[in-house]
C-alpha cells in the first residue's frame, strides 16, 4: 500500500537533517511531492528548494495550486524550462538553469537561495536523479550529488532525492546507497 | 589573552588575514588574503574581475576599513551604474568616505603626465602619489582596475617591473592589501600581458570562461598565494545580488576540458 504524504512527513520529521533517497513511482509521485514540500516543510517550518529537472517548474506549480498548497516558501531551480520560459513570464520564485548539464549552476542557484533564506531551515528536493542521469555521465553525476550533499550537510539542511523505481542504473543505485544517509520507499507503508 | 611572545609565534605561523568577504574564496584561501599582499587578478574580458574586486572593497568598507578603487579603464561614475545592485551595499559607505573611487586619468593630469609614454621618473612620481593617497585616507584595501592599462603607458619591461615592484612595496609597507586587475586574452599562455606582473605579485588568481559541451561557465582558480596554503582547484562562479558564489568545478573523470 502506498505511503500517505503525512506518513512520509512523519518519517522525515523523525530524522535529523540528512540526505534521503526516496524511491517513487508514477502513482506515488504527487503524494511524495506533497509529503515533502507541504506536510514535512510545514511541520518543520522549513523553506523548500525544489530542483526540477524532470518536469517544468510551471507544471509543478500548477499542481500545487490545485492541491491548494501555500507556495510562499517554495523556490524552484528549474533546469528544463530555459528554452520555453521567457524571463517576462517567469514567476519570481523560479530560478532557471540553462540546461541539466550545468550541474554546477544548479548548485550555485541552490547556494544562492540558501544564502537568501539565511537563518531559516531548508529542505532541498531533487526531482529526480534519473532525469539528471539522462543528460550526465554517472561519474559527473556522482560527483555532483556528493558535493551537493556535503554542502547541505554543512548547512544543516535536509535533502530528499527522488529516485524512480526500476529506472536507475546499477551504478546510480549504488552511488545513491553510498552517499545518502538512508533510503525510503513511497510504495510500502511499513518497513 | 595569551602572553606576548606566544602571540608573536602565532603571527609567524599564520599571517593575519584580510577576509575577502566572499565566502567561497575565503574558504579556498583558508581565511582570506594574507594582509599586505599584492594580488594579481587576471582574466579575459567579462570574467568578473571588476565585480569581484568591488565586492572585496564593499566587504572591507562594511567591516570598517577604508577602501580605494582606482579606476583606469572606465570612469568610475559609469562603472557605478553598471555594478550589480548588491543586497549588502550601503550608499553611506561612499558618503562617509569608507569607499573611495579615484579615476587614474585625474591623477595623471594632476601630476602633469600628458605624454603617452611615462618615464622611469614618472613611475616614481606615480607610485609616490598612490602611497600618499593611501596614507592620507588610511586605506587598508586597494584595487587598481586595470594595471594592464597603466602598463600600456610604461611600454618597457624595465619600467613595468619597476612599477609593480614599487607599488607592491609601497602598499604592503602601509599594511594595505591590494588587488591589481590584469587583462589577458583568452588564449594567453601566461597570467599577465607582459609576463612581468605575474612573477612579482604575491598571489595570482585566474578568472576565465570554460566551455564544456557547449555550456559556458565562469571559473576562478587561485594559482599562487604567498603566505598561506590554498586549494589550486578550479571553481565555477556566479555573480549574484547576494555576492559572488563559488562551487567546485565538476571533473566528471574527463578533466572538464572543452
Ligand atoms: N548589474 C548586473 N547584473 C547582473 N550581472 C551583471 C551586472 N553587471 C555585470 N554583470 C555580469 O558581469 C559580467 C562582467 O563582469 P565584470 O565587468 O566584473 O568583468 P570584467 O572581468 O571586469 O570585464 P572587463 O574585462 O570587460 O573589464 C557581465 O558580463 C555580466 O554578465
Ligand atoms: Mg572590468
Amino acid at each position: 500500500m502506498p505511503k500517505s504524504p503525512s506518513k512520509l512527513a512523519d518519517e522525515l520529521a523523525e530524522l535529523p537533517p540528512s540526505a534521503i533517497a526516496l524511491s517513487i513511482r508514477d502513482d506515488t509521485y504527487f503524494d511524495a511531492i506533497r509529503g515533502v514540500v507541504d506536510r514535512f516543510a510545514t511541520k518543520k517550518d522549513l523553506n523548500t528548494i525544489y530542483i526540477s529537472a524532470a518536469i517544468p517548474s510551471q507544471s509543478i506549480i500548477d499542481v500545487l495550486k490545485i492541491l491548494e498548497i501555500d507556495m510562499e516558501r517554495i523556490y524552484f531551480v528549474d533546469s528544463v524550462s530555459h528554452t520555453m520560459m521567457g524571463s517576462t513570464k517567469k514567476p519570481e520564485n523560479v530560478l532557471l538553469v540553462e540546461s541539466s548539464t550545468m550541474l554546477e549552476n544548479i548548485m550555485l542557484k541552490v547556494e544562492y537561495l540558501l544564502k537568501k533564506s539565511e537563518g531559516k531551515g531548508s529542505v532541498i528536493l531533487l526531482d529526480s536523479i534519473n532525469a539528471l542521469a539522462i543528460h550526465n555521465s554517472s561519474t559527473i553525476l556522482s560527483e555532483f550529488v556528493h558535493i551537493l550533499i556535503n554542502n547541505l550537510r554543512a548547512k544543516n539542511a535536509y535533502i530528499v532525492l527522488f529516485s524512480i523505481e526500476g529506472f536507475g542504473s546499477e551504478e546510480i543505485n549504488n552511488m545513491m546507497g553510498f552517499v545518502c544517509d538512508l533510503t525510503l520507499d513511497m510504495s510500502e507503508e511499513g518497513r | 589573552m595569551p602572553p606576548d611572545d606566544e602571540g608573536a609565534e602565532v603571527d609567524d605561523l599564520e599571517r593575519a588575514r584580510c577576509p575577502t568577504g566572499i565566502e567561497g574564496l575565503d574558504n579556498i584561501l583558508n581565511g582570506g588574503i594574507p594582509r599586505g599582499n599584492t594580488i594579481l587578478f587576471t582574466g579575459s574580458c567579462g570574467t568578473g574581475k571588476t565585480t569581484l574586486s568591488l565586492e572585496f572593497l564593499v566587504h572591507g568598507a562594511l567591516a570598517g576599513e577604508n577602501c580605494l578603487f582606482v579606476s583606469v579603464t572606465e570612469a568610475s561614475e559609469k562603472l557605478m551604474r553598471n555594478v550589480i545592485p548588491y543586497d549588502f551595499f550601503d550608499e553611506n559607505l561612499i558618503k562617509k568616505g569608507k569607499l573611495v573611487f579615484v579615476d587614474m586619468p585625474v591623477i595623471y593630469r594632476r601630476l602633469g603626465m600628458t605624454a603617452m609614454e611615462l618615464t622611469l621618473e614618472d613611475v616614481e612620481t606615480l607610485v609616490k602619489a598612490l602611497g600618499d593617497l593611501v596614507d592620507e585616507l588610511s586605506i587598508k584595501r586597494l584595487v587598481i582596475d586595470s594595471v594592464t592599462s597603466v602598463c600600456y603607458r610604461l611600454k618597457t619591461e624595465e619600467k613595468i617591473r619597476n612599477f609593480i615592484l614599487k607599488v607592491g612595496k609601497t602598499l604592503s609597507d602601509r599594511g594595505c592589501t591590494s588587488l591589481l586587475i590584469s587583462e589577458i586574452s583568452p588564449s594567453a599562455e601566461r597570467y599577465s600581458l607582459y609576463g612581468v606582473e605575474e612573477a612579482i605579485a604575491d598571489g595570482i588568481v585566474l578568472m576565465g570562461n570554460l566551455e564544456r559541451r557547449g555550456d559556458l561557465l565562469r571559473t576562478l582558480q587561485v594559482v599562487k598565494m604567498r603566505g598561506t596554503n590554498h586549494s589550486r582547484a578550479k571553481y565555477v562562479l556566479d555573480l549574484t545580488p547576494a555576492g559572488i558564489l563559488l562551487v567546485p568545478l565538476l571533473k566528471g573523470g574527463s578533466g572538464g576540458g572543452t
